[in-house]
């Protein structure tokens, strides 16, 4: 096929002075006879070439073929309407048309996302070969799958650099099946917010778990910090409790990179302490919001100079650690460079403060009860010689401190079922109706025989104990040996009996 | 493109001889694609089933059509029965072509 030249527009109206001297040409070409007429009648198409052998294309023809060769301006309007980057790729993978979109992000970026209209993207992937982030062989070989027609969709997401920061990609290659030049369409669309959104998610599910996990505060301070820093590449960060009676702001907890200068860092943080209001963390301490330098020397309304010694010349990212309107401290991050937060890092770290908060509020408060239960025992352990624990049946089921009941086993036992004990019916009876109601009971006092003939003596005192459903469980108390006393009681009660005696007899 | 219609035994007693016709075209062009609804609705009407069509792309086989004497499209010629008749454009003058087919309409 030849098309002559000038080759007419295919957007110009027909009759044009080109078309019209186009057709005067081919006219010398037929001399004469039915086909000049039918080329007179407008009813020819094409007209061989007889030195040639060329098919000549008449305006028509080469209009009509180039619209059903060529991309067409629809699909082309269609395709630069389009917000995803879209490029078409021709059997060998050299890129034959690209919209707007993809130019946009071509000029910005290298590697396979920066292959330009005419270069051959399957040697741009070939030749971007293999990292962390994206696997250039794989994609190639995908798209080379869908030019063969092997399959008929491929997707990749991948990661590539860019002066913004790293960027996220999902890449799309459809087959363009039935179409002479182009043999695959490659989109690709920029999905660095949603990964970014679903990295805050797991970032917050993270420090969630971390919380669940940790027993201590120091455990959780330590992971929540390590859960962020890993989250976001940040190079580390620190904790600094408010100290409610001193008023300033301690150093607590870090976690960073184990990198020598981010270890002198950290360990050169250890003595800092921050009056509200006074440097980056003072100030978030202060306002209750989030504030960060983007790199050391960028901050909004605040002075670099009076962030030099807590930041370096990095950049920084502190946010409060909260619980209900109560401020315990900060969480400050530091990093080369610190991204501008979006709203929803900003929403993440503020849950994130709030989750923390929460927890050491909750610690603080286990922590007092702890102590308190620590001294309540020493208070028992000073006042009694054991403490012990029964179930709804009255079965020993715990005994702490001390041997009860002179080495006795008693798991398992009641207080009747004990050895040898020494009580009237009568005052078992009421016992036992006592702990059927339920009633608390002190001083309950009763004996036990000794192989060698003795009695030792025992005073118990107990309280039901109900379960968080208000369920009776059972009874705690505590218990005290009481023989000396006793016997001395008895050894007086016997005396004085023998006194009276003898009174008695000298009387007479 | 090159594309042949078979012809069955014709069961009309006006058309005893199958008409063995090639049609040359250019691929897409206006013209061509006329031409091919043209002789198509003639062949329906007047032959039935009593034809054979060959359908030449000269975009593919110049030299097929350089061959058979034919310089522009569409043109169709017809091979047999003798005398052999050629018909030059679009194929819209129907009379033109049955004329040429040797068929009175």
């Amino acid at each position: 096929m030849m098309l002559l030249e000038p080759a007419p527009s295919p957007l110009a109206p027909s009759g044009t002075i080109a078309e019209r001297g186009f057709k005067k040409a081919v006219l010398r070409l037929v001399k004469g006879g039915p086909e000049r007429l039918a080329i007179e009648a407008g009813q020819i198409d094409a007209i061989i070439d007889p030195a040639s052998g060329h098919a000549i294309l008449l305006p028509d023809a080469q209009r009509a073929l180039i619209e059903r060769k060529a991309p067409n301006r629809y699909a082309s309007t269609v395709l630069d309407s389009l917000d995803a980057a879209i490029a078409v790729l021709d059997q060998t993978g050299v890129v034959l048309a690209v919209n707007p979109a993809w130019r946009a992000l071509a000029i910005n970026h290298s590697g396979i996302t920066g292959v330009a209209l005419g270069s051959n993207y399957l040697a741009g992937c070939d030749n971007a070969g293999s990292d962390e982030h994206v696997d250039g062989m794989a994609i190639a070989a995908g798209i080379r799958q869908v030019i063969a027609g092997e399959r008929a969709l491929f997707r990749y997401d991948y990661a590539c650099g860019s002066p913004a920061g790293q960027r996220w990609f999902t890449l799309g290659v459809a087959g363009a099946a039935g179409h002479d030049a182009a043999s695959a369409i490659v989109s690709c669309e920029d999905i660095t917010e949603r990964r970014r959104g679903e990295f805050l998610l797991d970032l917050e599910r993270t420090v969630l778990r971390c919380l669940a996990d940790a027993d201590t505060a120091a455990v959780a301070l330590k992971s929540v910090i390590r859960a962020v820093c890993e989250s976001q590449g940040w190079n580390c960060g620190r904790y600094f409790f408010l100290d409610q009676s001193a008023g300033v702001l301690r150093f607590r907890e870090s976690w960073g990179i184990p990198v020598a200068a981010v270890e002198q860092f950290l360990e050169k943080s250890r003595g800092l302490m921050f009056h509200p209001g006074a440097g980056l963390a003072g100030r978030v301490c202060q306002s209750g919001q989030p504030l960060w330098t983007l790199d050391g020397t960028r901050a909004s309304s605040l002075s670099p100079t009076v962030l030099a010694p807590e930041t370096g010349e990095e950049g920084a990212f502190v946010f409060p650690v909260s619980s209900e309107d109560t401020i315990f401290g900060v969480l400050a991050f530091s990093n080369p460079i610190i991204r501008e937060p979006d709203d929803r890092t900003l929403q993440v770290v503020r849950s994130i403060g709030s989750h923390l908060g929460r927890f050491l509020h909750r610690q603080e408060v286990v922590d007092a009860l702890r102590r308190s239960e620590t001294r309540f025992r020493a208070l028992t352990v000073m006042t009694s010689d054991w403490h012990w624990e029964q179930d709804r049946d009255f079965r020993f089921t715990q005994s702490i401190e001390g041997r009860p009941f002179g080495n006795v086993d008693i798991f398992g036992m009641t207080h009747w079922d004990l050895p040898n004990v020494v009580l009237t019916d009568a005052k078992w009876a009421e016992h036992k109706c006592r702990l059927a109601a339920r009633w608390s009971f002190s001083d309950f006092e009763f004996a036990i025989l000794q192989p060698d003939g003795q009695h030792d003596y025992y005073s118990v005192s107990g309280e039901p104990v109900y379960d968080e459903a208000g369920t009776f469980s059972g009874y705690c108390g505590t218990g005290l040996d009481i023989t000396t006393r006793k016997r001395a009681e008895i050894a007086l009660r016997d005396s004085e009996a023998r006194l009276r005696t003898l009174a008695g007899l000298s009387s007479d | 493109m090159a594309r042949k219609k078979a012809s069955r035994a014709a069961t009309d007693a006006a058309a005893t001889t199958a008409v063995v016709m090639v049609l040359y075209i250019t691929e897409s062009g206006p013209n061509s694609v006329q031409a091919i609804a043209n002789i198509e609705a003639i062949c329906e009407e007047h032959l039935k089933d009593n034809f054979r069509l060959e359908i030449v792309d000269v975009l593919q086989y110049p030299r097929r059509a350089l061959t058979d004497g034919v310089v522009v499209t569409p043109s169709l010629a017809k091979l047999s029965p003798l005398p052999a008749a050629t018909v030059v454009g679009n194929l819209s003058d129907t009379r033109a072509v049955l004329r040429a087919l040797g068929i009175r309409g």
